[in-house]
């Protein structure tokens, strides 16, 4: 049902971050950090919460000690793959599409980092009537596009619709499944373009309604619509495949160059009534893209920190493994950091086709070398280990250890081989997969990864696959790899969306999610049922209890991390935080100093 | 250029196959009876830096072949991660704790940050498969080269011009591009998706497609020479008497040819030995945990601003070794031909 990449965008830097206080090391030394390194991490992980009407209401609040006017440069490794919002589902795109992109409802970031879901186009977070089956939300007065023109329920309407195009695959499902009932909804509706509209959305221009008609009950629409593939889009002024390249902007910034791979910059959209907002602030008077410097060019001129890159930030790949003790071991580039956790889990798919013996997979879990790949990564400051499939933040998560992998993070060896001598598959070969290139750190945990197979007992096959194509050969059916390298951002913070895409049966596919491969009578109507819970309590408990079965009865993972990462920043940026949603810097909260 | 004395030369280098005809310098030297061989090899030995040089290259060679014996006397190998199965060597970074890139009694250069496998073990194996690498694709590049451009520049014409547009198209060909794109293409042909890639063909192939693209400047650079010395009297007079092309080739130019020749290969070496480094970081040549020196000294560019130790050896190794291999190549140059004086 959902094809979220996000885990692309997190996969292309392994980066770090942290609170420890080292002692400055010697040159060439690495100097002794033992003691220091449990104390990682600032970001505490807090459920998100629902605000109320007041909440939505702009403006939003203003951040201590901003002034207006500057330029902040972003500097990234590579373009934004798209500008569409309804083409927007990679994190990296939406921290951008946080300037000039707005849906009916969005995160509102309080400084350290609580999220509340508050309305953004909408007044509130919407009004769920007949069992979650109908949702109502109503627009806010004054909201414009760049051009001055008024920003109707139909611009709305036709963000929604455009999500059924024939060339908008990249954006999210979850809202036209729920719409047209079909997970093969372009058949059921073609889109805007032939002049008919979908009969389950209504929209009242006089009252400012729009109300949308699901086939199933679903009480998280308002959090689904807060993702940019659901953004709004002027029917005036849509170009269909060009909108691309020249979106319309509802935001307090609008696009104004643009040279693909090069560089790009937004100025202000002097439309944009900071009253109707209540999540975005606008300091600076423009923000300026360069793309091209990988996160350790990148870092090195932060750390430099001259010219214009004093008013530079990172824009979304972390500070790398190599730059990290340095950075958090030197007070100055300390203060000039931002760091927290990535939402996601990253772990190791087994595929269950191919591995189908439960005690092999067990046996993996227990082998697996969680410490020796986190210092590959950059160790305490590069994330917690993870031991669950659902993610910390999620709402209801519950903290279990099947395979102790909290007291023994080396492996456990012993007990894996011990496992694979009663499943009678000693020296079974395992094909070990990792997108190369993507960052070096893959190459080096590959080394670890195969020495403790080996002691394990396994015959380990290293198989690198090139990053540009290494998802679509994963997600490929009938690939020849016994594990892979993957990882999973929720596209809200429930436990339906890391669930049911990468363990539900029913949606393998080529190109899928579901890279485990996990098709279990059981596990599959557990999903079902448990989707289909609206009481909040009921159906967290629901997901916890079904996560830990997942794990204990038939093991298709190994989770590996939740990662840290950690961005620089140059001396005269103010009001750098950390995103807890795109992990990134939130760039609308950011202000040049004088 | 030596321009031997055109009514001995086809008799004299017959004589001794191989050598420089003598230059007219060379009885004052030597005096009589010294074969032109033996009189090159005194002129290099009183070469000090020529003979420190060839030490030098001696050394790392030998070092690069004896490297198991000696990973064996030490009592470590290149692929046990050290750091990371004995807890005090690595902080929780994945650097080294001691001063020094954790150089202590066990491990002599350090231990690698991250992985923490032994660092002295690490680059003598790195040098032996860096050396045999960049050596046999030397020879092979050397070989095919001076036989490519003695004949086309000899025979001239149709085969010329066809040589010379093989080689444009080579020089002009981007042949790293071609090897990225076309090497996993030419491994998923060869070993099943479900075995791990041997080394011995990762090594062969990246010998084979660096040759193969590597040939052409030498045999660009000889058909030139060869194009100027084809008209001189010497070659004029061998034809005169009815030598064969392959012996006018072979006995007559190719020992004119042997300065250039010689300089080509002195630079190739340590260029080959770059190249495949820089093929291993694209992903395409030797793969970790096989050790090389290039991949090494990469890896060190990017921990030296914490970890300066693991830049210095290898790197320090690298430089040492092309300086002492361009040194001795000058210093071979100026035994065999004592014209040309520094």
């Amino acid at each position: 049902m959902s094809l979220s990449r996000r885990n692309f965008v997190i996969a292309t830097s392994v980066a770090a971050g942290g609170s420890m206080v080292l002692s400055a090391c010697s040159s060439g030394g690495g100097g002794d950090t033992a003691g220091s390194g449990s104390s990682a991490g600032t970001t505490k992980y807090s459920a998100v919460t629902i605000g109320t009407k007041d909440d939505s209401t702009g403006p939003a609040p203003e951040v201590a000690g901003a002034k207006k006017g500057g330029t902040i440069h972003a500097i990234g490794p590579d373009d934004f793959s798209h500008l569409d919002p309804q083409r927007i589902y990679y994190s990296w795109n939406s921290t951008v599409a946080n300037l000039y992109v707005r849906c009916l409802t969005g995160y509102k970031i309080a400084p350290g980092g609580s999220m509340k879901l508050v309305g953004d186009l909408a007044t509130d977070t919407g009004t769920m009537s007949d069992g979650g089956k109908t949702w109502t939300f109503t627009l806010k007065d004054g909201l414009k596009w760049e051009d001055g023109s008024e920003l109707t329920v139909d611009d709305v309407r036709h963000g929604i619709e455009r999500g059924f195009a024939s060339f908008t695959t990249e954006g999210a499902t979850y809202v036209q499944t729920w719409l047209t009932g079909s997970t093969d909804f372009r058949s059921v509706y073609k889109g805007p373009y032939g002049g008919k509209h979908l009969d389950s959305i209504v929209t009242d221009t006089a009252k400012k309604t729009i109300t949308f008609h699901l086939k199933t009950p679903r009480g998280d629409l308002n959090w689904a619509l807060a993702m940019h593939s659901y953004g709004a889009v002027p029917v005036k002024h849509d170009t269909k495949e060009k909108y691309d390249k020249d979106p319309v902007s509802a935001g307090p910034y609008r696009i104004k160059q643009h040279s693909v791979d090069k560089s790009m910059t937004l100025v202000r959209n002097t439309h944009w009534d900071p009253k109707t907002d209540a999540i975005r602030t606008a300091y600076p008077d423009s923000f300026t893209f360069e793309f091209g410097p990988e996160g350790l060019q990148a870092t090195d001129r932060l750390i430099a920190d001259s010219g214009t890159d004093q008013y530079a930030v990172m824009a979304y790949s972390g500070v790398p493994a190599e730059r990290i003790q340095k950075v958090i071991s030197t007070p100055d580039l300390k203060s000039r950091t931002a760091n927290g956790l990535l939402t996601g889990l990253y772990y190791y798919a087994i595929n269950c086709k191919r591995v189908t013996d439960l005690r092999v997979r067990q046996a993996l879990n227990y082998a697996w070398p969680l410490e020796q790949i986190r210092k590959i990564y950059g160790g305490p400051s590069a994330g917690d280990y993870a031991t669950t499939i659902l993610s910390p933040d999620i709402a209801g998560r519950v903290k279990y250890d099947a395979y102790g992998k909290l007291t023994k993070p080396q492996g456990d060896t012993a007990k894996a081989k011990a496992l694979l001598k009663e499943a009678g598959k000693l020296g079974q070969k395992i094909v070990y997969t990792y997108p190369q290139g993507a960052s070096d750190a893959y190459d080096k945990t590959k080394v670890v990864i195969a020495n403790a197979l080996k002691e394990a007992g396994f015959d380990p096959v290293v198989k690198p696959v090139e990053s540009t194509s290494y998802y679509d050969q994963i997600q490929q059916i009938d690939n020849q790899f016994d594990v892979m390298w993957f990882g999973w951002s929720p596209d809200w913070p429930a436990a339906y969306t890391l669930i049911q895409p990468l363990f539900d049966g029913t949606t393998i596919a080529n190109g899928a999610n579901n890279v485990s491969q996990l098709n279990v009578k059981w596990v599959n109507s557990a999903i079902k049922k448990d989707a289909a819970i609206t009481d909040t309590v009921k159906s967290e408990a629901a997901w916890a209890a079904l996560d830990k079965e997942i794990m204990q009865k038939e093991a298709p993972i190994i989770p590996e991390t939740y990662q840290r990462r950690f961005y620089l920043y140059g001396t005269k940026v103010g009001g750098a935080e950390f995103d807890p949603l795109f992990s990134a810097f939130i760039l609308y909260k950011l202000y040049a100093k004088s | 250029m030596t321009s031997p004395m055109p009514s001995a030369a086809p008799f004299q280098v017959a004589a001794d196959p191989g050598a420089v005809p003598p230059a007219p310098t060379a009885p004052s030297q030597g005096g009589a009876g010294r074969s032109p061989g033996r009189l090159a090899w005194l002129r290099f030995r009183r070469d000090r830096t020529g003979v420190l040089s060839a030490w030098v290259v001696l050394f790392f060679f030998v070092a690069g072949l004896a490297a198991p014996l000696i990973a064996k006397l030490y009592g470590k190998d290149p692929y046990t991660t050290y750091g990371q199965n004995q807890s005090g060597l690595l902080n929780d970074f994945g650097f080294p704790i001691k001063p020094n890139g954790g150089i202590s009694g066990d491990f002599w250069f350090g231990i690698e940050p991250q992985l923490g496998r032994d660092v002295f073990t690490l680059l003598l194996y790195g040098i032996r498969n860096s050396l045999l690498i960049a050596t046999v694709t030397t020879l092979l590049v050397t070989l095919l080269g001076v036989a490519v451009g003695i004949t086309a520049g000899y025979l001239g014409g149709r085969i010329d011009n066809l040589v010379g547009r093989i080689i444009d198209i080579l020089l002009a060909f981007p042949s790293t591009l071609f090897f990225i794109a076309f090497w996993p293409v030419m491994i998923s042909i060869f070993v099943s998706p479900e075995d791990n890639t041997p080394t011995w063909l990762i090594v062969v192939s990246l010998i084979s497609v660096m040759t193969a693209f590597g040939w052409a400047p030498m045999a660009r650079l000889l058909r030139g020479e060869v194009l100027a010395l084809r008209e001189r009297e010497f070659v004029e007079a061998a034809k005169v008497t009815g030598a064969s092309p392959a012996r006018i080739i072979f006995k007559e130019l190719l020992p004119n040819l042997w300065t250039p020749i010689l300089i080509q290969g002195t630079l190739a070496l340590p260029m080959y030995v770059t190249t495949e480094a820089a093929l291993a970081f694209l992903g395409v040549g030797l793969q970790d945990p096989t050790p090389d020196w290039g991949v090494m000294i990469q890896r060190g560019s990017q921990v030296y601003q914490n970890d300066i130790t693991y830049m210095l050896f290898p790197g320090l190794t690298m430089v040492i070794f092309v300086i002492a291999f361009n040194l001795l190549g000058d210093s071979v140059r100026d035994a065999l031909d004592p014209k040309i004086r520094r």
